[in-house]
């Protein structure tokens, strides 16, 4: 009997590692204290710089005209997790700031709550909301419909048919792309680059795979570069098959990976990292974000990543929804390459300035990426 | 204690042996959950008050928005529906001296199962709510009694198996969500939506399944305590060789219980499914069956109590986002907060182990889960 309670003791014990497991954002307490922390330090400033404007000092009556409120709802995650959620919540505070605006978040801990999440700052008045990932934009879109005085701004949400009060942040994929391809295209020594890409089925990740391809062929036309997508079922969740396929590339002779889908192309990244001359003659490129962040283990061959500003999208939406001039249907940020982190130094100096002169010319649309024509081959 | 008793219903989670006394031996069966719960939100009060927010204050706000108003109430019910069923599920496992650590795989298995009969299937109301639900159902008993099996005929420990087999549930429905019973044409990893007649309504302002949920919990007190089956599921917890001299076939029992509890992690699954996502998501249903565990020990394994204490756990993790909106304050305080009471009422339960290895060797006729 006594083992049987050993059993039990050992269960109680699995038990709490598994409870640990569930939530994988178990940083709570620690960060809480911080988060509060930072949120007073961003107010005080706020009232420090612009004493003259009337700054809306906590959402007890954001009704009134002179008082500005902005919320956030996060997807399932917390707003530092160097993603989605944190990219956007930094992009609302800098509006915040420049408006004298309130503004606060929710987090959410279950995909059921995301409604009741929206509305909690829609029925206390909220002026503008921001929902954060696709995965919300079902729910954005009905609390539009149900509070039609508030503005919505959905990030990474793509609308079909525009809602006068949303406005949908999205991308220009195949600008990141182009940028990242460029970069690729004159770092190659064998003129062989690679990609693992989830599927093309879906346009933003075919918009990044041709784009890519476009950018590296302009930028040395010697170069061989293969575009491998996955098939559409669970394209995004399928790191062994993004691990596989980049080892197969750089078996094949291919010094620099673009691996952009998601846990499939974080697969893929984390693989690269692992090749003995990861950083020096070897290295990947990631997406989205600055993956050198979500995907510490991929860091040492983390050329860039092909880069969705969304901070400075975020930011630009909220102050154009305040100033009474949301776009409704589709916004598009801006994109980019991220910084080159560990990888600087193997970066030559007219490479870097060659790069600024591309990039600037992505932004002024002088240059021809070849999408979105190329959703049609 | 002697084994005639069906009504007896502690079971080991309160002092198995009365003449000995010890540490809590004399104290009835309520005491332990109601002060384990106290002292858990006094320690989570004190986390709240250390990040600067008074804990009285961020507590009210907890209750108040979840009890407080209708739409609230009707999120607690809703929330707390699959938590008394996987309460429930672990309750009757651990009668039978099962530990099944597996109500959440138990659970994924019915919320596929009952997302897949609600869309596949065209067929009148009358039959099709009952259907997806048996469905459910027996995807979850089917489910469990793989562990069921394996420690009826292989004395494979229940504790181990149900705990790989959540793991393997969990990549399973990710792969039925993205292949098989895949939405066709958009993104995302989910099951179409469940047709018209498969959707569980609301009783005015109760959500059937919560009825439901109430209405098995009912049953079991009753099946538990007050029938031969119940009686054989009692007995074979307690000691198991006793039961098989008194000719009760522990291992038919054993099968029979596992599979039973699956059933009931499953419907709890199959009425979230049905009542109220619509469909099945991968990232649907987090944790139901984990919080199952924390329910059935603080109702120390009695079914009716496990409703209340199911009602808690809905309302703190409904009131969690309030909290966070109101005070600032991390919604995963409630972790916290349940991840304490599950300490100290398994606490004891280790004490008394660490206090009769060095003291009592007294020879007992029974053995319940835990002693």
């Amino acid at each position: 009997m006594h083992r049987k309670l050993l059993v039990a003791t050992i269960a109680a014990g699995a038990l709490l590692l598994a409870g640990c497991s569930s939530s994988t954002d178990e940083t709570a307490t620690e960060t809480a204290t911080e988060t509060v922390a930072e949120e007073t330090a961003v107010e005080e400033e706020v009232v420090a710089e612009d004493a003259a404007a009337a700054v809306t000092a906590d959402d007890s009556n954001c009704a009134a005209p002179e008082n500005y409120c902005i919320g956030l709802v996060t997807d399932t995650g917390k707003v530092d997790d160097k993603s989605f959620n944190q990219a956007a919540w930094e992009g609302t505070l800098l509006a915040a700031e420049k408006l004298g605006a309130f503004t606060k978040y929710v987090e959410t801990t279950d995909p059921k709550d995301y409604a009741n999440n929206i509305s909690q700052f829609a029925t206390k008045n909220y002026d503008t909301i921001v929902t954060v990932g696709f995965l919300m934009a079902e729910a954005t879109t009905a609390a539009a419909a149900e509070f039609p005085n508030v503005n919505f701004i959905g990030v990474d949400q793509f609308q079909g048919a525009p809602i006068p009060n949303v406005a949908g942040l999205v991308f220009a994929e195949d600008k990141a792309g182009y940028a990242a391809g460029y970069l690729a295209g004159l770092m190659t020594k064998t003129n062989k680059i690679g990609t693992a890409l989830g599927t093309d089925t879906v346009p933003p990740v075919k918009l990044f795979g041709e784009g890519f391809k476009k950018g590296a062929l302009d930028a040395n036309p010697e170069a061989e570069v293969t575009l491998v997508y996955h098939e559409p079922n669970n394209a995004f969740n399928d790191p062994e098959w993004g691990a596989a396929e980049s080892r197969k590339q750089l078996d094949q002779g291919a010094d620099i990976i673009f691996a952009a889908g998601g846990n499939t192309g974080n697969g893929g990244l984390i693989e690269i990292a692992k090749d003995p001359g990861a950083g020096t003659t070897v290295f990947c490129i990631g997406v989205d974000i600055d993956q050198y962040f979500t995907v510490p283990q991929a860091q040492k061959c983390l050329l860039t990543s092909a880069e969705k500003k969304l901070v400075a999208g975020t930011e630009e939406l909220v102050l154009l929804s305040a100033d009474g001039a949301l776009p409704s249907g589709n916004f598009f940020g801006q994109t980019g390459i991220a910084p080159f982190h560990d990888t600087e130094a193997a970066v030559p100096a007219d490479v870097q300035a060659k790069l600024a002169e591309i990039l600037e010319g992505l932004q002024a649309g002088t240059i021809d990426t070849g999408c979105p024509a190329c959703l049609d081959n | 204690m002697s084994v005639t008793d069906p009504s007896k219903t502690d079971l080991g989670f309160s002092d198995p042996d009365p003449q000995r006394g010890g540490p809590l031996g004399r104290l009835p069966s309520i005491v332990l959950p109601i002060a384990s719960v106290l002292i858990a939100f006094a320690v989570g009060g004190l986390l709240i008050w250390l990040q600067g927010v008074n804990p009285f204050y961020a507590y009210w706000v907890m209750f108040s928005t979840a009890l407080g108003t209708p739409e609230g109430l009707l999120r607690v019910m809703e929330k707390s529906t699959p938590l008394i069923l996987t309460g429930l599920a672990v309750t009757v496992g651990l009668r039978a001296g099962l530990f099944n650590i597996g109500a959440q795989g138990q659970l994924l298995a019915g919320a596929i199962g009952a997302a897949w009969a609600g869309y596949a299937f065209t067929m009148p109301l009358a039959f099709h709510i009952p259907f997806a639900m048996a469905f459910g159902m027996l995807c979850g008993a089917a489910w469990a009694s793989i562990a069921g099996v394996l420690r009826a005929y292989r004395s494979v420990s229940e504790v181990i198996t149900t705990i790989m087999l959540n793991s393997i549930a969990i990549a399973l429905v990710d792969y039925l969500a993205s292949k098989p019973f895949k939405e066709p044409d958009q993104p995302i990893s989910r099951t179409p939506e469940i047709a018209e007649t498969a959707a569980l309504p609301n009783f005015g302002a109760i959500p059937t399944g919560f009825v439901l949920a109430i209405l098995v919990a009912l049953f079991f007190g009753w099946f538990l305590m007050r029938t031969t089956s119940g009686f054989r599921f009692n007995t074979v917890g307690l000691n198991s060789n006793a039961a098989r001299y008194a000719g009760i076939s522990v291992k038919r029992t054993i099968i029979l219980a596992m599979a039973v509890s699956g059933a009931l992690a499953g419907l709890g699954g199959a009425i979230e499914t049905l009542g109220v996502t619509g469909r099945f998501e991968p990232a649907f249903n987090a944790g139901l069956g984990f919080d199952g565990i924390t329910i059935a020990l603080l109702a120390r394994a009695n079914p009716i109590a496990a409703i209340p204490a199911a009602i808690l756990v809905g309302t703190l993790r409904s009131g969690a986002a309030a909290l966070q909106f109101e005070t600032g304050i991390e919604p995963e305080v409630v972790d916290v907060i349940l991840a304490l009471t599950l300490l100290f009422v398994a606490a004891p339960i280790v004490g008394r182990f660490l206090f009769r290895k060095r003291n009592i060797k007294t020879t007992r006729v029974t053995s319940g889960w835990g002693s």
